[in-house]
């Protein structure tokens, strides 16, 4: 069944290409059936949805093997969402075209997420840069920065295959995501180097994220709600499934370089996100301090904090492709971005403001709503796990946060009314059923992110080889898990 | 019962907020009601909170550790009946005070909200609840301070004041990852049972518990976003910023009383930091002019007196001056909101003058509430402040006994001030801000505010076009916080008194030996105290020569006051530069300078000395894009098909 999710959305994606340029319904019903079937379909089958087809045997054995069991189950859920709503939002010239690259990021981005074979999650690593780029190349300011996207993100993906080759050389098979064993010996660090390069350019980390701020303010808002919800997350599944399980004891060894990086993209990011006058750029650079975050909490190697990286994993897709959505929306409105000449748009945007509002307090952590609860529950672990300073560094980001989101919110809501604009229009039905979704899950999760933290046993299983404070909380994970 | 007291405001705020544009001035009605059920239901629960040690209600867990659930004992009875009690009567007051604004739902949804978020912080049974809550009331802080958005200064000030609060949430969380990973849980239950698991850490949970407390109790050196916070309506003022939110941070301390009975290191801490805020705070109030200015310091220096009382382990006195503060100081704040509602915002006093037969609801109310500020017997303010002083001494902390006497007269001074130069003489707003000493920026800038306002008339905050509602409805509110001011002490009088009865088996009790000097001796000094405040203020302010030359007097006052006062200590300049600015810098830095030309230097550096990159770049820039595009993706593709096809195959 899980081809069905990477299958469908590709062959509608390109099914679209049929009909004509300057069609909008069809196109946008297409888009959201597709969408809304790959969300329910993992939801109403009941199972992991395996399928498996041989592949390669020499030199390592490889298969087609797709599956949307643990960790994948939430992500392709948030992968359908997003696009689900990206779609609806897409409004603009070409929408027809812009709606068949997102399903194909769709498809492409299924198959990196539902891999069980690690040549299968490099091969869709490399597919899934397509879409964006041809949205960079259609619809972007510079052209510089959908090549910059692509080398870039190509080259990660170049290592990521030699990694994939020697890992496969040595374990003998790369059909293994969800199973398997530690791998030890000489190699492991190296192969490990490889992978974990690949991952930071994604995620990105510094001092790989210097594609990122570009492409994301270039990308039109649909696409760069995909991307940054989405795309970003595959350098950090990658550390959840490939890392932790497989080369586990070389992500021990080389934890500081990650734990150092991971803190200076929290602090880096969030005071570049405190000066930046480009609205879009401004949640860019607070992705790259929120990212920062997770991977802190991965390399603390605590079960408590894996339960809380898989819960801000989740929100943080949910609210920047809210954030991404809504200022595409003002965008569009007023034909800028700058922050200096937006201001005072709350009053004849009630609901807009509204929704603008939920998304940036999700983003700047506050309690109730799930970015908290993945700042919180990470952080205990990483504090739990014996790393006093890095928590408490990681602290500063969380006020720095408050003080640049609240810059973004006010700068374009409050205030005076820098210009007189005579006629506007608050948020349309279709526009605000495209972030409501989004919006409820925030507060859901904020409430109760039981259901995702349940999901952590299968990752925090590895953590006791790696570290032994790890092995208390594996036990309590367990527990946690059968109740 | 206790979901009632809980999610009826809640419920409040979603109708009001939902149904807005068809409640119109209803939400106010709606609003009210959803705050009064609750407090019906919290008088109807008094049994389940004060019987067998309260009620405790499971709700949920997030993992193992992180248990939510709600605590409803004595102290969170007492906060809860102020907040609802008290919050009532504010709502009934605002159904007057918004009658003419047009977003008068967004205004009571936000209140109602602020409700809700309150009764969060105090009837969690753990600290991650709390923080919930801690982050909740801070934002519904942050949305009514900012109630007036289309004013730059609203907007700056509600923003000012969530950072700080980000600040003292963060305080907090660290805390909660000190005890999580000593002992494994969050819930009061399992931290109060032995405090002295946290050793080592104890001191430094207190202490970041306490960074948590100082921003949103407006304690030194994170006060200053409370004055600015005056920006908003009046009513919120009365409710979130005196009454009940600012005094969170007393709450938080007399919870965790049996953290601060372990550790007396952060005992002394905290009671020195709330007795040299009583201390600022009320020297900061003798030299204000702006109502709500000089209200706001009074209240800094009030909860100072408070923490001070927590903090050396007077729990019921400081919880006490809680109690009887929230009448007196939501009174004076109602009250100046009745005379700044007929003066058409007005908010200085040198223009003020003569409303004593204008205003005699104002009057008369505000008079019980200064008359108990000051701490004159047998006002509300006496007893309470009375116990903290002595609590102060009782516990060993001289200097912060004699610390509280000296903030005593000058409190009585500048509240009597305020008095009589707002209620006496003959009223002077037809004068020129200039004959009583308002300088030219502050006019300009006044004028300034007035245009923005007029240029969103959709929004005014004041029109006059829909005549004005019942007068009772404000008045009614202030004048039964007024009776409270008087008699709401009487309860703590005494050794023996129903007040300590109430909270005989809620803190921990330490054998004390006799102090030096006996309660007697320091009530008989603190009337003395508030003798010699409203002496002085008669004398400068009260005479009849006095008030017949006010506008020269106040002049005068104004041209001569000491720098330092009239720039409060510096504290938002020193904040500015010792965290803003470098903050700035360094984003500025970092991203004009380092993340262009160095780190992303580097990388093109790598790029372009590699001979194949470097030619796929040379031959970018010579155009060949939309080439280059299909030679990638065609590359894809037939990596993909070729991969494939060898799969299908075998």
């Amino acid at each position: 069944m899980s081809l069905v999710l990477i299958v469908l959305p590709i062959l509608a994606g390109c099914a679209l290409f049929f009909v004509p340029r300057s069609d909008r319904t069809v196109s946008r019903i297409t888009g959201c059936v597709v969408a809304a079937i790959t969300f329910f379909l993992p939801l109403v089958t009941g199972n992991d949805g395996a399928i498996s087809a041989h592949w390669l045997s020499r030199p390592f054995t490889a298969s087609l093997h797709f599956a949307w069991g643990g960790l994948s189950f939430w992500i392709v859920l948030l992968l359908a969402l997003c696009t689900f709503c990206a779609i609806l939002a897409t409004n603009m010239p070409q929408t027809r075209t812009m709606i068949a690259l997102l399903l194909m990021l769709e498809g492409t981005m299924m198959g990196l997420f539902t891999a069980r074979d690690i040549l299968a999650f490099a091969l869709f690593w490399d597919l899934m840069l397509i879409p964006p780029f041809f949205a960079l190349v259609g619809w972007g300011e510079h052209r510089d920065t959908a090549w910059r996207y692509l080398i870039y993100n190509f080259a990660g993906g170049l290592l990521l295959l030699l990694a994939t080759a020697a890992f496969g050389v040595i374990y003998g098979s790369t059909d293994v995501i969800g199973t398997g064993h530690s791998i030890a010996g000489a190699w492991a660090p190296w192969i490990f180097a490889g992978f974990a390069i690949a991952f930071a350019v994604k995620t990105p980390l510094f001092p790989f994220h210097t594609w990122m701020p570009a492409t994301y303010s270039d990308t039109p808002p649909p696409m760069v709600a995909v991307v940054s919800a989405l795309q970003s997350k595959g350098g950090l599944y990658g550390f959840l499934v490939i890392g932790l399980p497989f080369l586990g004891s070389a992500m021990a060894q080389w934890k500081w370089i990650f734990i150092i990086a991971s803190l200076v993209s929290l602090l880096y990011g969030a005071y570049i996100a405190l000066v930046q006058t480009d609205a879009k750029r401004v949640v860019a650079y607070s992705s790259l301090s929120h990212l920062g975050l997770i991977v802190l909490g991965i390399f603390s190697f605590s079960g408590v904090a894996v339960q809380g990286v898989l819960v801000y994993i989740i929100a943080h897709g949910l609210f920047s492709a809210a954030l991404f959505l809504i200022l595409g929306y003002f965008e569009e409105r007023e034909g800028t971005r700058s922050l200096a000449r937006l201001g005072g748009l709350g009053a004849l945007n009630p609901k807009l403001a509204g929704a603008f509002t939920i998304a940036a307090l999700a983003a700047l952590g506050l309690p109730g709503l799930a970015g908290f609860a993945g700042e919180l529950v990470i952080l205990s672990g990483v504090f739990q796990s014996g790393y006093f300073w890095p928590a408490l560094i990681a602290l500063i980001p969380i006020v720095l946060a408050s003080a640049y989101m609240l810059r973004l919110l006010q700068d374009i809501i409050n205030g005076p009314q820098v210009k007189d604009i005579p006629e506007r229009t608050d948020l349309s039905w279709v526009e605000g059923l495209a972030v409501a979704p989004l919006l409820a899950a925030l507060v859901v999760l904020g409430c109760y992110p039981h259901a995702v933290t349940a999901t952590a046993a299968a990752f925090t299983a590895p953590l006791a080889a790696v570290q032994p404070q790890a092995a208390g909380t594996l036990a309590l994970t367990k527990e946690q898990h059968d109740r | 019962m206790l979901f009632v007291i809980w999610l009826v405001p809640l419920l409040g705020a979603i109708l009001c907020w939902a149904f807005g544009p068809q409640l119109k001035r209803a939400a106010g009605v709606l609003g009210s009601a959803a705050i009064a059920v609750s407090f019906i239901a919290t008088v109807a629960s008094w049994g389940a909170a004060t019987q067998n040690g309260g009620t405790h209600q499971f709700l949920f867990s997030w993992l193992r550790g992180f248990d939510f659930g709600l605590l409803f004992d004595p102290l969170a009875l007492i906060w809860v009946l102020i907040i609802t009690g008290v919050g009532f009567l504010i709502h009934l007051y605002s159904v007057g005070y918004m009658w003419n604004d047009n977003a008068v739902a967004r205004f009571f949804a936000y209140l109602n909200f602020f409700v809700f978020a309150m009764l969060t912080l105090v009837l969690s049974d753990n600290f991650a609840g709390l923080l919930v809550g801690w982050g909740l009331v801070g934002l519904a802080s942050y949305f009514l301070i900012g109630f007036w958005f289309f004013k730059p200064s609203a907007v700056a000030a509600a923003r000012k004041a969530f950072v700080i609060n980000v600040v003292g949430d963060v305080g907090i969380m660290f805390a909660i990852f000190m005890m999580f990973s000593r002992i494994g849980t969050v819930t009061y239950a399992g931290v109060f049972a032995n405090p002295h698991a946290l050793d080592p850490w104890l001191f430094w949970i207190c202490v970041f518990l306490f960074i948590g407390a100082a921003a949103k109790s407006a304690q030194l050196p994170l006060h200053t976003w409370l004055p600015d916070a005056m920006e908003g309506p009046t009513p919120v003022s009365a409710l979130i910023h005196a009454a009940t939110m600012v005094t969170a941070g007393v709450y938080l301390v007399a919870r965790c009383a049996p953290l601060w009975s372990a550790s007396h290191d952060a005992q002394t801490l905290v009671g020195t930091v709330g007795a040299l805020t009583a201390l600022a705070g009320a020297v900061l109030g003798i030299a204000q002019w702006d109502i709500k200015r000089i209200l706001a310091y009074s209240t800094m220096s009030q909860i100072g007196y408070m923490i001070m009382g927590v903090g050396v382990a007077a729990y019921t006195a400081g919880v006490a001056h809680f109690f009887t503060h929230a009448f007196f100081k939501a009174c004076l704040f109602l009250g100046s909101g009745i005379i700044i509602h007929a003066l058409s915002d007005e908010q200085d006093i040198r223009l003020m003058g003569g409303m004593r037969k204008r205003l005699p609801v104002a009057f008369w109310a505000m008079g019980f509430a200064v008359f108990a500020i000051s701490g004159c017997p047998p006002f509300a303010g006496f007893f309470s402040k009375d116990q903290v002083i002595y609590g102060a001494l009782e516990h060993g902390y001289v200097w912060m006994w004699a610390v509280g006497l000296i903030t005593a007269g000058i409190t009585s001074y500048y509240m009597f001030r305020l008095f009589i130069v707002t209620f006496f003489g003959t009223y002077r707003g037809e004068l020129k801000p200039e004959a009583v000493g308002i300088a030219e920026e502050s006019s300009s800038a006044a004028q300034a505010a007035g245009s923005s306002v007029i240029a969103h008339e959709h929004s005014e905050p004041h029109g006059h076009e829909n005549g004005h509602a019942p007068g009772w409805i404000m008045a009614v509110p202030v004048a039964i916080l007024g009776l409270f001011s008087l008699v709401a002490g009487w309860i703590m009088a005494g050794q023996n008194s129903p007040w300590a009865r109430f909270f005989a088996s809620s803190f921990p009790r330490e054998a004390l030996p006799p102090a030096t000097v006996t309660e007697g001796v320091t009530s008989g000094i603190a009337i003395a105290m508030f003798l010699i405040g409203l002496g002085v203020a008669y004398m400068r302010y009260g005479t009849r020569e006095a008030l017949a030359n006010a506008p020269a007097r106040l002049k005068r006052e104004s041209e001569t006051l000491p720098a330092v006062l009239v720039n409060l200590y510096y504290f938002n300049e020193i904040l500015d530069w010792l965290f803003v600015r470098p903050a700035q810098a360094l984003g500025q830095f970092f991203g004009r300078w380092m993340d262009p030309h160095f780190v992303d230097g580097v990388v093109r550096e790598i790029v372009m000395t590699n001979r194949f990159l470097g030619t796929l770049m040379r031959s970018f820039q010579t155009g060949l894009l939309r080439a280059y595009a299909l030679i990638v993706v065609f590359g894809a593709m037939c990596f993909a098909v070729y991969y494939a096809l060898e799969g299908a195959m075998r």
